[in-house]
């Protein structure tokens, strides 16, 4: 029998396809990475059938990319050697909202669309990361660890216990979901950690190279019953980041972030190019964007000692800093953006990043916000160095729980049909991330090309995690390639 | 009983001779027991030895030559930080080296990242201290002040202020950790520079080796060096006051405040924990457990008794204190308006504040955590649980239930169902369940009841911390994940070829069961042969 | 053993053996109250721990090694009597236990060393030429007993007979003499006649402090009906070491509580706070300094009256009948500071680690004599603290701490001025 056909004896036709088309489809996504053609790809209905695939394709060595949604910004599901894409994007449910212990458990094809959608109903949402495309799903974004824009709560991500099925093809349950019946159990699922070891920190940051998640409870927050989101304008970078370091120690603040003219630009314009020409002329340097929240109970009163301290703080210690509901000249911001912070990115718009020239190519790392600066200068001389506009680079500086750490990202943004672009933000980038990880920038998710970067330098943690990876992907067949695999 | 000439010649040279000794008198001085935390019971008693050699290292250089050096002499060896955690912390078997970290007291802090850097020799109340100097705190776990604070990071590390802060392992950033064959992996920002401040992997993170829902007592290398979360506090100054025995924090009310409430019901008190953390107000919420107050109350074991035999099955069942903590960290206005709120709730609720003393020695300091051995002198908590407030309740009565056949020699505790509490704003729950015995009668029960505890879980379906090291492998193995203890066995096996840290942890447990006759007809489960 | 009858007799190494076998290993022996804890620096206050480090050191090792010796686990050796004798009795490992338990940790150590000597193996070598010292020539240096008297001053005249008996000491007698000169001119001032012992003797403070109970016994008895016989009411002392024993270890030792002895044991410092309070004594005189309180261990933590006991221990180890443990709340702590800031000038800066979480000089109960390194090093310790808060002077209330910190500052070379107490009372009353 061929490999097709033993395929098909375990899914079953109307799952498994390997027409071209379709292949296609999988080969590519929105990065630079190379495309990767698999040579199956089949949709499983359960942890099951996964489980059946993953143990064929160790019988046979074959390569398995599981593969959680439609949509991809870093390559880490384009096959590298080709393989099985296991395609879970059809296992969606919402599997229990939790309404009592604020917790919810989806499949992990569950979007953001979908996800913020039924929360929404219950008065839930979940603290999301800026703007995540609205198919993306929700338990990989967490998997991989994309930064929330919330600083307020000290347990950071949302993640609790979860089903994964080892690259071996055992189905295992982490945390406190590890337990026998589970979910019909006293037992929640509320508990990230264990049995055991700490098995969810190695799915993390993992690019499907640990095995396959099914199912993620994850932490779920109240909406809040009251919001004011605040605006100020922004010259001097480090001179903001400073108040951050003030402000956001108070723990008032829900949502913060700063986000350079470009990508502000990017995300409020109405339309291309004329809007947005206009916005980018008219929107100050960076905007520092804040929301303050009366939660369930008396909310006026939590927003007005919340309002009092900020603007005390404000008024007595950064006087340059002027908050304000809306910016100079553009009245409704608050009405337009708050909401967008608490949806993932409409359907049907072209993704924010990819409306100014129709791609962007990332490179963010995790650094100390006072740091961020030099940073973004360091890149603006290498932009000049290949001719790519330096106003041109968007920037988006995401405060981490009370400012302890930022994510610092840069967007460069190119024509992806015009291949001087292409070559040009692909040099530039490759160019800049040796130089930034020298002068310590933390690059905690390496996509593509940064991986051999990074695991070259980090010598005794790449040997250490073979070494783990070896345990559970014995015949190396999990989403081979990627990372230091 | 003796380390290899040759390997002690070669640990010499290491640290010198004033930092390594075979003294018998030296090693005594290490003995696990007969007192301390699980002390004085049968695991304490089979599989404690005194160590045959204590060294004492000063840098992680120092521990990496150690360690390849036990490796290469088939020295077997355990990283004792204060030895708090008992037997479990102790030698197991003979010629056994005792790696003492006390020496590894290094200290940073960065005020502006909220983070401090540690060696294993620093304890938690100097870490509160520095934290709080400088307007942040910390958990300060239940062991208490006195336990290093990465052994507690890596084992435990939850309290009442966990309702706020979380759970410890998302607190630990890098961190340098040497394998149990030498190697060394340095975690987080650390794998690539100098700087510790943030702990996420590179790509898949290999935290995930430091620990389990508890931790792994030390049989997968040693951690030499720790950044640590610190959270931003309130600026106010907690002021120590007092003479011993009667010393305390004394609490800037208007920005620091515990307040008890008699709840009508246990039902109550498990509404009002959601209630708080639906409105997201407060930083500690959690039952009092009644013999707590009494310890408190009292100022001698012998009064501890005379107050304790008032109490009984109505008293302990109609007892229904919850304590809540309120930080106004960014206002004195927030605290007030923190307070209208939870009277709110607890109104609704049917419950009533009490005259509640401004003074804490308990959870920001924790320094009378010693006092739990003051009933009894024996003392160990069978269970302690992170899951729901939901999972904590049925938890603990169960466990009461179960107590029942066991007492004695358990102490009488009149049916108490354990302690809960609130953590990470009403996402989660905590149930602990504490034990006390005599030490000086017969403590077989008590062992069985350890194990029974463990067997109970597994029928009921609840989650436990008291996995990987703390019970027989082959029991809970099979139970949870499935056959988590296969992976947790072959990262060991991975790691640890030649089986020399502490050994024979994380099987220790399963090989106490086979030795005490007590114990072996307690053992209904598939093992294969223990490795010695 | 660990049940039945069992009494605070120091001389039965078995009725320690409960408190032996209960230590926790908390180390709140070693550390300074967690309540109090003040970062990472300053945060230890056992001594011989902290020097020595390994756990054999500190209090949670030395019950395990005195379990061990007692059950004949453990034989003597050179390091088993180091790990007995290296330490100061400080009490701080006492006190830090019953913060939150009920051993009796300074009572079982102390048991220790009767039993090292009992075993023919103790005390340490030095501490024998003291000893031999104490027994010929009634005073712990072996200098003539003939000189005992000459610290006293011309123009100081005690009288035959009075209700208070000023009880010198061997080390105001020969070597600090400005303590004991201090002292009767304190008196004098303020009017209270006083009379000296016909012939006075050592307290004996190293012979019972290193276990040579016998002795000690013979000698507290010859001294406590000395007192009687001389019917003074009040027994005053100006060295803390010396009032340690008059007010616990004699009555210890003869087996009755200190309020029998037939007269107050009293410090010069709670003397001379009761007549400052009283309007009696004036300090008047400015004396212009920043200084620092060091709180001498025998006055402090280890101060408080002794009550015997005996009983029977039961089930959770509950006692009966009911046992007052002395748990260091009721030093002598408040008067001395109370002293000092009532001086004009003195500006008066608390050390890190004070009243009960004191760091030990480290020259008390044997340890100077056996070890004097190790003395020297506690007071260096203790010196850093005095520099950290800035004070140019430190001040305690014992000639054995104005010694060893003395040494200590001379041999770092150091700018710090070392008094004892008496010295400054002394110098801002008006002449």
């Amino acid at each position: 029998m061929s490999v097709k056909q033993r395929l098909l004896k375990l899914v079953g036709s109307d799952r498994l396809a390997d027409d071209t088309e379709t292949l296609e489809g999988y080969s590519k996504d929105f990065s630079l990475v190379p495309p990767g053609v698999p040579n199956y790809v089949i949709k499983p209905k359960d942890a099951q059938e996964i489980q059946q695939v993953i143990k064929f394709a160790n019988e046979n060595l074959i390569p398995v990319v599981p593969v959680s949604s439609k949509v991809h910004f870093y390559g880490a599901t384009i096959p590298k050697q080709g393989g099985i894409v296991l395609d879970l994007s059809g296992m969606n449910k919402v599997l229990e909202i939790d309404e009592l212990n604020k917790r919810v458990r989806i499949e992990v094809g569950v979007t953001w669309e979908q996800l913020t959608g039924v929360l929404g109903e219950k008065g839930f949402r979940m603290i999301m990361p800026l703007l995540p495309h609205p198919q993306r799903s929700v338990v990989t974004d967490w998997l991989e660890r994309e930064v929330p824009t919330s600083t307020v709560y000290d347990y950071g991500e949302p993640l609790q216990g979860m089903e994964v099925v080892w690259p071996t093809g055992e189905i295992f349950r982490t945390g406190s979901a590890s337990v026998a019946g589970y979910p019909d159990s006293p037992s929640k699922g509320a508990n990230p950690s264990g049995p055991g070891l700490d098995f969810y920190r190695f799915l993390q940051g993992a690019q499907g190279t640990m095995g396959v998640v099914t199912w993620a409870n994850l932490k779920i927050e109240y909406l809040p019953k009251m919001d004011k989101i605040l605006f100020a304008p922004v010259p001097d970078l480090s001179h903001a980041i400073d108040f951050l370091y003030r402000v956001l120690r108070i723990r008032v603040i829900q949502e913060c972030l700063l986000l350079n003219s470009i990508n502000l630009a990017a995300i409020i314009a109405q339309d291309l190019p004329h809007d947005f020409d206009q916005l980018r002329a008219s929107l100050p340097p960076w905007t520092l964007i804040l929301v303050i929240s009366g939660m369930q109970r008396r909310p006026e009163e939590q927003l007005h000692y919340e309002e009092e301290v900020l603007y005390r703080v404000a008024k007595d210690e950064f006087p340059e800093i002027s908050l304000a509901c809306s910016l100079p000249g553009l009245p409704g911001l608050d009405e337009k953006l708050l909401p967008l912070l608490r949806q993932p990115w409409p359907d049907g718009v072209t993704y924010w990043k990819n409306r100014y020239k129709g791609a962007c190519h990332s490179l963010f790392f995790i650094t100390k916000p006072v740091l961020a600066p030099r940073f973004i200068e360091r890149v603006r001389e290498i932009a000049v160095k290949f001719g790519y506009p330096p106003d041109d680079v968007g920037n988006y500086l995401q405060p981490i729980e009370h400012n302890r750490a930022c994510h610092l990202e840069f967007n460069f943004f190119y024509d992806p049909a015009n291949s001087a672009e292409v070559e040009r933000v692909k040099k530039l980038s490759h160019y800049a991330a040796p130089i930034l990880l020298e002068e310590g920038a933390f690059f905690t998710r390496p996509y593509g090309e940064l991986a051999k970067l990074v695991y070259g330098k980090a010598v005794g943690y790449t040997a250490a995690l073979k070494r783990v990876k070896k345990l559970f992907d014995p015949n190396s067949v999990m989403n081979p390639g990627n990372l230091c695999f | 009983m003796a380390i290899a000439k040759k390997a002690y010649k070669a640990l010499e040279s290491i640290v010198s001779a004033e930092y390594i000794s075979t003294d018998p008198v030296v090693c005594e001085g290490y003995r696990a027991g007969p007192g301390g935390y699980e002390c004085g019971l049968g695991y304490e008693r089979v599989m404690t030895k005194l160590p045959a050699c204590v060294i004492m290292p000063r840098t992680t250089e120092e521990v990496q030559k150690i360690v390849k050096v036990c490796n290469r002499y088939k020295v077997p060896y355990v990283p004792f930080s204060t030895g708090w955690y008992g037997a479990r912390s102790h030698p197991h078997v003979d010629n056994e080296l005792l790696i003492d970290l006390k020496r590894m007291a290094d200290f940073e802090i960065d005020e502006k990242h909220l983070y401090a850097v540690v060696g294993s020799g620093i304890i938690y109340s100097q870490l509160q201290e520095e934290a709080m100097k400088r307007g942040m705190y910390i958990v300060v776990g239940g062991g208490g002040s006195q336990v290093s604070a990465i052994a507690n990071m890596l084992g435990d590390g939850w309290s009442p202020l966990s309702y706020r802060i979380g759970l410890p392992h998302r607190r630990i950033l890098g961190t340098e950790l040497v394998l149990p064959d030498g190697e060394i992996v340095r975690m987080g920002s650390l794998a690539l520079g100098d700087d510790p401040f943030w702990g996420d992997g590179l790509g898949p993170d290999l935290r995930g080796l430091l620990r389990g829902f508890t931790g792994l007592r030390g049989c997968l290398g040693i951690v030499t060096k720790m950044a640590i979360k610190l959270l931003p506090f309130q600026p106010e100054r907690l002021e120590p006051s007092g003479i011993s025995p009667d010393t305390t924090l004394l609490l800037p009310e208007k920005r620091v405040k515990w307040i008890n409430f008699t709840m009508p019901s246990k039902d109550a008190m498990r509404r009002a924990m959601y209630e708080m953390a639906k409105a997201e107000i407060g930083a500690g919420a959690t039952k009092v457990p009644l013999f707590w107050r009494v310890i408190a109350k009292a100022e001698s074991k012998e009064e501890f008794w005379e107050l304790w035999s008032k109490e009984n099955e109505e008293t302990i069942k109609n007892f229904h204190i919850l304590r809540v903590l309120l930080i106004g960290f960014a206002s004195e206005e927030q605290l007030e308006y923190e307070e209208r709120v939870l009277m709110d709730i607890i109104t609704e609720l049917g419950g009533e504040a009490r005259r509640t003393r401004p003074s804490d020695e308990s959870w920001f300091k924790n320094a009378d955590s010693a006092g739990m051995w003051l009933m009894c002198g024996g003392y160990v908590s069978v269970d302690y649980v992170i899951e729901t407030v939901e999972h904590a309740i049925p938890h603990g009565e169960n466990y009461a239930k179960l107590k029942r056949k066991f007492t004695p020699p358990l102490m009488p505790d009149y049916g108490d169902p354990g302690w809960f509490q609130s953590f990470e704003l009403g996402h989660q729950g905590y149930s602990e369940f504490l034990v006390y015995w005599d030490p000086d009668e017969n403590t077989d029960g008590v062992d069985h009841f350890y194990l029974e505890t463990s067997k109970e879980n597994i029928r009921k379906r609840f989650y436990t911390s008291l996995l990987g090291p703390h019970q027989p492998l082959y029991l809970t193995g099979p139970a949870y994940g499935p056959n988590y203890h296969k992976w947790l066995l072959a990262v060991k096996n991975e790691f640890d070829p030649n089986f020399v840290c502490h050994p024979p942890v994380p099987l220790a447990h399963d090989e106490f069961v086979e030795r005490a006759p007590w114990m072996k007809p307690m053992k209904d489960w598939e093992s294969p042969e223990i490795k010695p | 053993m660990l049940k039945g009858k069992t009494s605070l007799d120091v001389t039965q190494i078995e009725n320690f053996a409960f408190d032996m076998s209960k230590c926790i290993k908390c180390k709140g022996c070693y550390w300074v109250d967690h309540i109090y804890m003040p970062g990472v620096r300053f945060s230890t206050r056992c001594p011989s721990a902290t020097r020595y480090l390994f756990d054999s050191y500190g209090a949670y090792g030395k019950m395990r090694i005195g379990l061990a010796l007692l059950e004949g686990r453990l034989d003597y050796s050179d390091e088993l009597l180091k790990t007995l004798y290296a330490c100061p009795l400080c009490g701080a490992c006492d006190v830090g236990c019953k913060r939150n338990l009920d051993l009796e940790i300074e009572l079982t150590l102390e048991a220790l060393r009767i039993k090292a000597v009992k075993d023919g193996k103790g005390p340490m070598p030095q501490h024998k030429k003291v000893a031999q010292n104490i027994l010929t020539k009634h005073n712990r240096f072996g200098s003539s007993h003939e000189n005992r008297g000459k610290w006293l001053p011309k123009g100081i005249k005690p009288l035959p007979k009075a209700d208070v008996l000023y009880f010198v000491g061997c080390s105001a007698a020969y070597a600090n003499p400005e303590i004991a000169r201090a002292t009767v001119k304190i008196l004098g001032a303020s009017g209270t006649p006083f009379m000296l012992m016909p012939d006075e003797w050592c307290c004996g403070n190293v012979l019972y402090s290193v276990g040579m109970i016998d002795e000690a016994r013979k000698l507290a008895q010859r001294n406590v009906d000395a007192v009687r016989q001389a019917g003074a009411t009040t027994l005053l002392l100006s060295c803390a070491e010396g009032y340690r024993m008059w007010r616990v270890d004699y009555p210890k030792l003869l087996n009755m509580p200190t309020a029998d002895l037939g007269f107050r044991v009293v410090h010069l410092v709670e003397f001379v706070d009761e007549l400052i309070k009283k309007g009696s004594l004036k300090l008047t005189k400015k004396v212009d300094l920043r200084l620092t309180y060091h709180d001498s261990c025998s006055l402090s933590r280890l101060s408080e009256p002794w009550v015997p006991w005996q009983g029977e221990r039961g089930i959770w180890g509950t006692v009966s009948p009911k046992l007052e443990r002395r748990r260091g709340t009721n030093g002598v702590y408040q008067q001395p500071r109370d002293i000092l800031k009532a001086i004009p000038g003195v500006e008066l800066v608390e050390m890190i680690r004070m009243r009960e979480n004191a760091f030990c000089c480290g020259a008390g109960r044997g340890t100077l004599e056996a070890f004097p390194d190790f003395a020297l090093w506690a007071a260096k310790q203790r010196l850093v603290e005095v520099k950290e808060v800035g004070a140019q002077a430190i001040v305690a209330t014992c000639p054995w701490c104005k010694d060893n910190f003395s040494k200590a500052v001379k041999q770092n070379g150091e700018d710090i001025k070392v008094f004892d107490v008496s010295e400054l009372i002394l110098a801002s009353i008006e002449a």
